[in-house]
């Protein structure tokens, strides 16, 4: 069984999601190969075939020549598995090369139980496990679902992708910068965090009013950012900041995992939430099972006296 | 021209409970709604069409009871709603459910032309993002993922500019039209039906494509068409954290319980 892992290379740099990708191909018991469209100074440092085109010539994407890359690596190595990171970059690429090789695709994969793929469910309520009846399957993982190697080691044989022809119908434009983030919750040593239990926008006072009484910062769930609720530099995940402080309220946070990539690090996590089975309480310390609405505001009380 | 938006009916996951006996789902009294990332997609047509003056068919493959889905699309102004329904088209995976919706647009292609196809960029009960992507592999249109604001469209060039949501930045493209968009909740503010068009959409007409209509393989639609196959559905075995005080009837005395917690741990001041 082999696997093609397709690395993600951003802003002249080789993302460490790459090597979540190794840890994968490993969970599988898969031989690998990978690909880069980056430069030859990002190789990852693996032992095996990397095959590398050059984005500068290619760009860090584009969709219709990155398409054409990974289906060249795809002819040469013939794997069962094109592996991508569940990112903007693995969602935008990998149906259009599952389309190309009328192969399954499994999106998201959380984990690998006997050969098999786990991906989540309702908001990762529920699991499910799939299995793939193409001949090739096309698969993104959860970016922290597959902990890398601490310290990857190995030297890769190159092997150069080049296209003959470089047309494209898309026109890339340009980048613009996302929101600044204006706090630094990185730093933080308490971050009391609102998710989508806290119910309306209005609630989030209440969240913010216990953040200030543990003097900690304000977090959010991406959620609760995308509803509007919270400005954005405050959301705790992998799109938005990881962090690490002595303590992490969740209030109302159901627990995605990519929120639960961004915070887990912290020392001791509480969790309020009504729902005892949430996702979150995989990582609580503490669960305090009740209506953040009516516990916050008993707690913020308490603290005050 | 047809804008075509491609919604979907979804149990609302936020109230989906997992009975603790058989660690199945429960699915008796669990609402439906629009899949929340389709509703964006449907308000970015209805600008469209205030802007542009395009016509916007909805589009939902489903059980007939999906109908509800669709005429909350009219009552916000759609001019047309089609639900592809058949037996045929049951437990499709992403595969076998792109094919299907292609096949309808191509069919309202011949009608009037499609310019632009819409969608959410993921559904919440299944996430696999692919419906939008596999249908426009097969239809051959421009695949626009995440785009979070439409900058123009040029008739005359036909050509579309978007800006797409990334990691931490955004990036702005240009592509030939006809094409395929799924959209992120940032692209727009939703807005809601006005009274008269909801009475008005009661009355009005929900068409039914089947089979018969769409006329595609059956070994390409449903169970025979889907590559992939879900084997198992489960709750995840995790350890729990542990529990303190009751919280829902006795906050105060849980907020004394959790405080002590923290400051014996050193992590409050006493």
């Amino acid at each position: 069984m082999k696997a093609l892992l397709i690395c993600e290379y951003r802003e002249g740099k080789l993302l460490d999601s790459s090597y979540e990708l190794v840890a994968f191909a490993d969970r599988l018991g898969a031989d690998r190969a990978m690909v880069l469209i980056g430069s030859e100074a990002e190789a990852p440092r693996v032992n095996g075939t990397v095959y590398l085109a050059d984005a500068a010539k290619y760009g860090e994407y584009n969709p219709d020549l990155h398409k054409r890359i990974v289906l060249a690596a795809v002819e040469r190595e013939n794997p069962d598995y094109v592996v991508f990171v569940h990112s903007s970059y693995g969602w935008d690429l990998a149906p259009r090369v599952a389309a190309r090789l009328r192969a399954g695709q499994v999106s998201e994969v959380v984990g690998v139980v006997d050969g098999k793929l786990e991906v989540g469910l309702c908001n990762a309520k529920l699991r499910r496990t799939v299995t793939p009846k193409s001949a090739k399957t096309v698969v993104t993982i959860q970016a922290g679902a597959f902990s890398p190697a601490a310290s990857p080691q190995g030297s890769p044989r190159i092997e150069r992708i080049d296209l003959a022809d470089t047309a494209s119908a898309l026109e890339f434009v340009g980048y613009e910068p996302a929101e600044q983030k204006e706090v630094d919750l990185s730093r933080a040593e308490v971050i009391v965090s609102a998710g989508r239990g806290v119910g309306k926008k209005e609630n989030v006072a209440v969240i913010a009013a216990l953040a200030k009484a543990m003097g900690g910062e304000l977090g959010a769930s991406r959620p609760v950012v995308d509803a509007g609720w919270v400005e954005h530099s405050h959301q705790v995940g992998t799109t938005g900041q990881s962090v690490s402080p002595k303590l992490y309220v969740a209030c109302g946070i159901s627990g995605a995992i990519q929120h639960l990539a961004g915070m887990k690090k912290s020392d001791f996590v509480v969790a309020i939430n009504k729902d005892r089975d949430a996702p979150i309480g995989e990582v609580a310390d503490v669960l305090v099972v009740a209506d953040v609405m009516q516990f916050v505001p008993a707690l913020t009380a308490k603290l005050q006296k | 021209m047809f804008v075509v938006v491609c919604i979907k009916q979804v149990p609302d996951t936020t109230q989906v409970q997992i009975d603790p006996v058989t660690n199945t789902l429960v699915r008796e009294g669990i609402p439906f709604i629009v899949n929340p990332y389709d509703t964006h997609a449907l308000e970015e047509a209805l600008r469209l069409k205030d802007r542009f003056g395009f016509r916007v068919a909805a589009i939902s493959m489903g059980p007939p009871n999906a109908e509800a889905t669709l005429r909350k699309a009219l009552a916000l102004g759609v001019d047309e709603a089609i639900l592809l329904s058949d037996r045929a088209f049951g437990g499709a995976d992403t595969l076998a459910t792109s094919n299907v919706l292609a096949e309808a647009i191509r069919k309202l292609h011949h009608q009037e032309g499609v310019g632009l196809v819409l969608c959410g960029k993921q559904t919440i009960d299944g996430d696999t993002a692919q419906v939008g992507p596999g249908i426009a592999t097969r239809l051959g249109y421009t695949q626009l993922t995440l785009v979070d604001r439409i900058d123009a469209i040029d008739h005359l060039r036909c050509r579309i500019r978007v800006r797409r949501k990334l990691e931490g930045r955004h990036e702005v493209v240009e592509a030939p039209l006809p094409a395929m968009l799924t959209v992120v909740r940032e692209l727009n503010r939703l807005r809601y039906p006005a009274v008269p068009m909801r009475l008005a959409s009661q009355e009005a007409e929900v068409k039914v494509w089947n089979n018969e209509v769409l006329r595609l393989d059956v070994n390409t639609t449903g169970l025979k068409g889907s590559p992939t196959w879900v084997s198992r559905i489960f709750s995840p075995e995790r350890e729990k954290g542990e529990i303190i005080g009751d919280g829902v009837h006795d906050p105060a005395g849980t907020a004394k319980l959790l405080i002590d917690k923290l400051v014996s741990k050193d992590l409050l001041p006493c």
